[in-house]
């Protein structure tokens, strides 16, 4: 798991536990240790409450945890301001969700466009950008419509968008194909391998097994530990 | 800036009936005060004409009958007063700066080239200029110079004036004849419902031979600021009269007195109360538009829990959070704040028309200044409403707002 010590280290996790605290704490992740490349196109997969959103979410500073070492990108990621931490998220991480999370009385090309307005990015430089990322979604003619005038498939392309708009070091998605059937699945799979291709760091926690199956690494985690990591040789053939 | 203003608009077209039914309310509000304010300030206004073109710093003194027995006398007895009356009580009392007197003589026409008027005149000093309230229009009022000099000097209102000319113009300077006597016309007055006319106290005295008795005398009252001391004042006045008259100084009879400075000082008291009530009631306004507004503001950072976890997961910090909201609510207090101050003032606007000095009011407005000032204060109000939600929004955990749907 420690090879290739030649290639950028874009995460590297080292023995993070978590606990979520309560009448009866639950402990959820246990000694988790972890390292993934820059340009790998990760899946993490495991059971229901093994621990994978969880994960997920410490790995893009949405939560944090109770000991061990993240790093991201050579910055360590402990004690974090809010103001640092919304800073880092801004800029080193895309999130695409489950339920797609966009903000319905929105556009799509304004909310693509958000995340730059928290970068005090100007308007016009904004939605150039911001149609930039949709065009190459196919999304364009779909620019000025509000998301429930979406399909599920083109909803998550405009997450997607979102999620690179300010090209960030990594991608993260939780379950991103979960409502979708499975010709859009595998389209917006489609999607993260081209974005994979360009250069992009992506990990996709999922349960579906052919999602896995079309990431170069699947990484299983089984009650809260680490169980096994293993490349797809099927994802080759595929190419 | 210009951005904020466009999420902000955003928003609030996003949850619009909630935003404008709290927003009238705020409106209403305002709207009240401003009518309020206004109200008052033609009250006040309405005062202060008053007391500035009258000065009111005066005592009426008439002369009356007792109602009590008093040293031996019966009640039911006639008290006049005698022009030297007013030099013991310019000399005994210390508050009298001033003093005039006013007799009435009656039972004689006044005649001019065109018609007469039936009557009499008083005669007084010039004091009763100021006493009396006369506005002059045209000449002067009797002067000392016109008591010296025993001048047949003459004031008449605007009206006889006219009745008795045909016009005002002509009367100044011409004769009129009473007492079988000419006099000169030497100024004209307007009075809302005096109609007098004015001669010369010495003058008069010195053509009837008179033995000095008068009806009316006024002290000016000085060095004088609260109604105790105006009061203590008026007793004094009694007590000197009462002293020469002989009647008890309990008797509220025996001479009438009308304590106009006493008056005035009760009645500064009224405004000053009138002008906190509206302030208590303008504030407590304000204070319930801001539990109104802080109220909508918590509803929308409620239902909003979900779409603010999304934008801290993709990097808006609690600054922006707390500065959208804070300036939503600003904006929402400020617009409908101001939409109530431009009715309000439209509406005084239309008031100051109809509601005229008779009615007690004047110029029932309320100024520029106040309404910068309700502006600054609709601001700092809309922050501080906004202050807790804006807080509450900032302890949303992204994480668990994601899951919120
Ligand atoms: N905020 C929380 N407080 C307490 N317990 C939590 C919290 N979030 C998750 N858990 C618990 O932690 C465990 C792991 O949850 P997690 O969401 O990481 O699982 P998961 O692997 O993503 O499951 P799934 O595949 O169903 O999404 C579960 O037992 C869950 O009930
Ligand atoms: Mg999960």
């Amino acid at each position: 798991m420690i090879g290739h010590l030649n290639e950028e280290t874009v995460i590297s996790l080292r023995d993070i536990n978590k606990t979520y605290p309560g009448a009866v704490p639950l402990h959820v992740l246990k000694d988790i240790s972890l390292d993934i490349r820059k340009g790998e196109l990760v899946s993490i997969m495991g059971a229901s409450g093994s621990g994978k959103s969880t994960l997920l979410n410490i790995l893009g500073i949405l939560d944090n945890y109770d000991s061990g070492t993240y790093m991201l990108d050579g910055t360590a990621i402990r004690d974090l301001s809010e103001n640092r931490a919304a800073e880092l998220r801004n800029r080193m991480i895309g999130f695409v969700f489950q339920s797609f999370n966009l903000i319905s009385y929105k556009n799509a090309l304004e909310n693509v466009a958000l995340p730059l307005f928290y970068q005090g990015i100007g308007r016009k430089k904004r939605n150039r950008l911001a149609m930039e990322q949709l065009e190459r979604m196919g999304l364009a003619d779909r620019a000025h419509h509000l998301p429930g005038e979406l399909s599920g498939g083109q909803k998550q392309r405009v997450a997607i968008a979102r999620a690179i708009v300010t090209n960030p070091s990594l991608i993260l998605a939780d379950e991103p194909t979960g409502a979708l059937d499975s010709i859009t699945s595998g389209e917006v799979m489609g999607v993260f391998r081209e974005l994979n291709e360009s250069g992009m760091t992506i990990v996709i926690v999922t349960h579906d097994p052919g999602v896995g199956a079309s990431t170069n690494r699947i990484i299983r985690i089984a009650d809260g530990r680490i169980e096994g990591s293993s490349d797809t040789p099927d994802f080759k053939k595929e190419q | 800036m210009f951005d904020l203003f466009r999420e902000i608009s955003q928003t609030i077209k996003n949850n619009r009936s909630r935003t404008i039914l709290t927003g009238l309310a705020v409106a209403w509000g305002i709207f009240m005060l401003i009518v309020l304010l206004g109200a008052a300030r033609g009250v006040v206004n309405n005062f202060n004409d008053f007391s500035s073109d009258s000065s009111v710093n005066y005592i009426n003194i008439w002369s009356g009958y007792t109602s009590l027995p008093y040293k031996g006398y019966r009640d039911g007895r006639r008290i006049r007063m005698k022009d030297s009356d007013m030099d013991e009580i310019k000399g005994e009392v210390k508050a009298a700066t001033d003093a005039s007197i006013s007799a009435t003589a009656s039972g004689f026409n006044i005649n001019g080239p065109k018609d007469y008027i039936s009557g009499g005149f008083n005669a007084v000093y010039p004091g009763a200029q100021r006493s009396e309230r006369l506005k002059m229009k045209e000449g002067r009022f009797i002067n000392t110079r016109d008591l010296e000099e025993l001048r047949r000097s003459i004031v008449l209102h605007t009206d006889n004036a006219e009745l008795l000319f045909g016009s005002s113009e002509k009367a100044l300077g011409n004769q009129v004849r009473a007492m079988g006597l000419s006099w000169k016309v030497v100024g004209i007055y307007s009075h809302r419902w005096r109609k007098d006319s004015y001669v010369p106290y010495a003058t008069y005295k010195s053509i009837t031979g008179g033995d000095g008795k008068v009806d009316e005398m006024n002290i000016k009252i000085g060095g004088i600021t609260t109604e105790e001391e105006a009061l203590a004042t008026e007793k004094e006045i009694r007590e000197v009269l009462a002293r020469r008259h002989e009647f008890d100084p309990a008797d509220e009879n025996a001479v009438w007195i009308w304590n106009q400075f006493a008056n005035y000082l009760s009645q500064g008291q009224a405004i000053v109360y009138l002008n906190l009530a509206v302030w208590v009631i303008g504030i407590l306004t304000l204070l319930t538009g801001i539990v109104g507004v802080s109220n909508i503001m918590f509803v929308s950072v409620r239902e909003r829990v979900h779409e603010i976890g999304i934008r801290r997961a993709i990097g808006a910090k609690p600054r922006s959070i707390i500065m959208q909201i804070l300036t939503e609510s600003v904006v929402i207090t400020t617009l409908f704040g101001y939409i109530g101050i431009v009715s309000g003032m439209a509406l005084l606007q239309v008031l100051s028309k109809v509601l005229t000095d008779e009615l007690g009011f004047s110029n029932p407005t309320v100024d520029i200044t106040i309404a910068l000032e309700v502006t600054v204060a609709l601001i700092a109000a809309g922050a501080l409403a906004g202050l807790f939600p804006a807080l509450k929004a900032t302890k949303v955990k992204p994480v668990e707002a994601l899951h919120d749907e």
